[in-house]
């Protein structure tokens, strides 16, 4: 089903209404003062107001009987979602994996997952990238940058 | 002290050894993240910002800027030979470069691209020059509620101009106002909403959010469908446009550069607004309007020599005022205060090295971009050859690198890849990013400000409308946002949007 922009508009107003509601809520842990005295919990608490002010104006906005603009699918293609996907998964694995298996390992293993799977390069190429690649940003970033990077159990 | 005591300072400044190296630096990795579609100088600033804490405050400006207005240069390539805008600003560009360029025109255009834009950056830091001292003098007057209600005044007209809804923008804002009030709290000290997290008691750090948001975001972005380049490939010979070229483009040059400086000083997505602008400027005043977007050079000339004096009006409210009026122009501020540098008014005569010598380096920085741009065209031509699946992996191990190496802090790492869900999540439904960085960014001046004006007040919000610059300020604000309501105004504001996102796609 095509969807309009009143459906996008839905789901982000209850986003921010949570969001709001939730700064409000928790600011006041924090001392919120008053006007005479604003604490450190003031602007945390009448900014989550305001948003979750104008998140309700967009929900009751998003019934409004207007010709809304119809939006192309969310993903341009079928498989998008996948290569979006596992594009995230790898930054976080990256993220998790990097103390364990040092900078140079890890960096390796990420070239060759994001080159071989997301647009499919050949094992030839993909190697000669990755190889290539994560021994020019060792060189770069530990040699020559001296970036303090961590280098993992095998210990480069 | 006259003007030409400020330019040999400057000069002494620039010609280091160390800051010629940096200048160059800077203006060679903007023309490459200009070429490079889905790599922004916003990303690029950010990226290299860490790589600057180790040299003085004025060499790091130095080469920051020189990626700012250098990715306006290379922009402008890809757009003429792809068909593709290597940044937003170049997108109108595309209209008549990239005919030209099928009409075998693509020498003059890149040619006239790059001296329009040389003559423009001229014209913009003389006009820096001219106008930011006495502006600086005057904001020496204001005290917390002028801050305040200009910054507010500045966020407005900042959402005004952006091209969707202005509720959602507003609420970008104020979501960037409340993740900016994480971390300690400056006035009292106490933790907000750390979660017992170390790592946020010094605030969402700009670099992970802005990493995530431009960087991750868009690589992301463009993971979803292979896009097909198809690089012109016919001899770049003749760059240099003949004398009816000039003829042709001499007046919309001047007119793109005095339009784009003034453009430039607004919040907002000054070279976008002021290169579209421009072309419709051109276009009105044109002897024959029917000719452009079949490759008129006109066309080329106008828009970006705009978008190149846009960058350099956007400094002037950085250099008086301590204000930002976009993100790229926020992360510099945030390099001042990395730096130590106390942004307002006081900047250019306590830090009298900085300012002039960023000047300086501007100048220079467009000549050197004159010759990075029309003999070594070649180069970037090769670059833009670079298949995106060979290339995006790198750009994501920079910002992994990069977020990594600031404080040595996976947690910051992960805050980036959580940005770059919400930030492609976010453009997916419409919303825009610049209002939240900019929140980011200036939310605790603001707090600090809001503050400070209600203790002097003892309370009473009162004393917006009592201090006389401050009342006008807030007395704009509110036309700006009152006046969407007004049938007429609102219908005009409008149409002209649809005009800008039709032109886009």
């Amino acid at each position: 089903m095509e969807k309009t922009q009143s459906h996008y508009n839905r789901i982000a107003a209850i986003f921010f209404l949570a969001v709001g509601v939730f700064f409000a809520l928790y600011a006041r842990t924090v001392e919120i003062g008053s006007w005479n005295e604003p604490g450190p919990g003031f602007l945390p608490f009448w900014a989550g107001v305001v948003l979750a002010a104008m998140a309700v104006a967009l929900l009751l906005g998003s019934f409004a009987r207007k010709a809304w603009p119809l939006r192309p699918s969310f993903f341009p293609q079928a498989g998008s979602w996948k290569r979006v996907l596992a594009t995230f998964l790898a930054l976080i694995a990256y993220n998790l994996f990097l103390p364990y298996f040092g900078f140079t390992v890890t960096t390796f293993l990420f070239l060759i997952f994001l080159v071989r799977f997301i647009f499919p390069q050949n094992w030839m190429r993909t190697l000669l990238v990755s190889v290539l690649g994560a021994a020019a940003a060792r060189l770069l970033f530990i040699n020559f940058l001296e970036t303090q990077l961590p280098k993992g159990f095998l210990g480069f | 002290m006259d003007i030409f005591t400020h330019i040999a300072l400057g000069a002494q400044v620039l010609f280091t050894p160390l800051n010629l190296f940096f200048c160059f630096v800077g203006v060679l990795m903007g023309t490459l993240v200009g070429v490079l579609p889905g790599l922004g100088p916003t990303a690029a600033i950010a990226l290299l910002l860490p790589n600057t804490f180790h040299v003085s405050p004025v060499t790091a400006i130095i080469m920051l800027a020189g990626i700012y207005y250098g990715a306006m240069y290379g922009g402008s390539t890809t757009s003429i030979l792809v068909n593709i805008p290597g940044e937003a600003a170049s997108v109108i560009t595309c209209l008549d470069g990239y005919k030209m360029a099928l009409n075998g025109r693509a020498g003059p255009a890149l040619g006239i691209a790059a001296f329009g834009s040389f003559i423009a950056g001229t014209v913009s830091i003389i006009g820096l020059m001219l106008v930011a001292p006495p502006l600086a003098k005057f904001a020496l007057a204001f005290g917390p509620p002028e801050y305040f209600s200009l910054m507010l005044l500045g966020i407005i007209i900042l959402i005004y101009l952006a091209s969707g809804s202005i509720l959602k923008a507003l609420m970008m804002f104020v979501f960037g106002l409340l993740l900016s009030t994480i971390g300690m709290d400056a006035i009292s000290g106490t933790q907000r909403l750390t979660f017992g997290l170390l790592e946020l008691s010094d605030g969402v750090g700009l670099i992970p959010a802005i990493m995530g948001l431009f960087g991750v975001a868009e690589v992301i972005a463009n993971v979803e469908e292979e896009i097909k380049r198809t690089v012109i490939s016919t001899k770049l010979k003749n760059l240099l446009p003949n004398l009816q070229d000039w003829r042709d483009s001499f007046w919309p040059i001047l007119r793109g550069s005095v339009l784009g400086f003034f453009i430039g000083i607004l919040p907002g997505p000054a070279p976008v607004i002021s290169a579209f602008s421009s072309y419709a400027i051109e276009k009105k005043i044109s002897k024959h309007p029917e000719k452009f977007g079949t490759g008129v050079i006109e066309g080329v000339a106008g828009p970006e020599a705009a978008n190149n004096a846009a960058t350099g009006g956007a400094f002037i409210p950085l250099f008086t005022l301590g204000i930002p009026v976009n993100s790229v122009i926020a992360i510099l501020l945030g390099a001042f205060m990395i730096h130590g540098i106390q942004p307002g008014p006081m900047i250019i005569t306590k830090h009298a090295d900085l300012f002039w010598g960023t000047v300086m380096s501007m100048y220079l920085g467009n000549a050197m971009l004159l010759v990075l741009n029309l003999p070594l065209i070649g180069l970037w031509v090769q670059v833009l050859k670079v298949p995106y699946p060979i290339l995006f992996p790198f750009i994501l191990l920079f910002c992994l690198i990069g977020v990594y190496s600031l404080n040595y802090s996976l947690v910051e790492v992960a805050l980036m890849i959580g940005f770059g869900i919400f930030g492609y999540l976010a453009r997916k439904f419409q919303f825009e990013m610049a209002p939240l960085v900019l929140a980011i960014v200036i939310g605790p001046m603001m707090e600090n400000n809001l503050r400070l004006s209600l203790v002097i007040s003892q309370g009473s919000p009162m004393i917006f409308l009592e201090h006389p610059i401050s009342a006008v300020f807030i007395f704009i604000t509110l036309i700006l946002l009152i006046s969407p309501f007004v049938p007429w105004i609102g219908r005009r504001r409008q149409k002209l949007q649809e005009k800008v996102e039709r032109e886009k796609v």
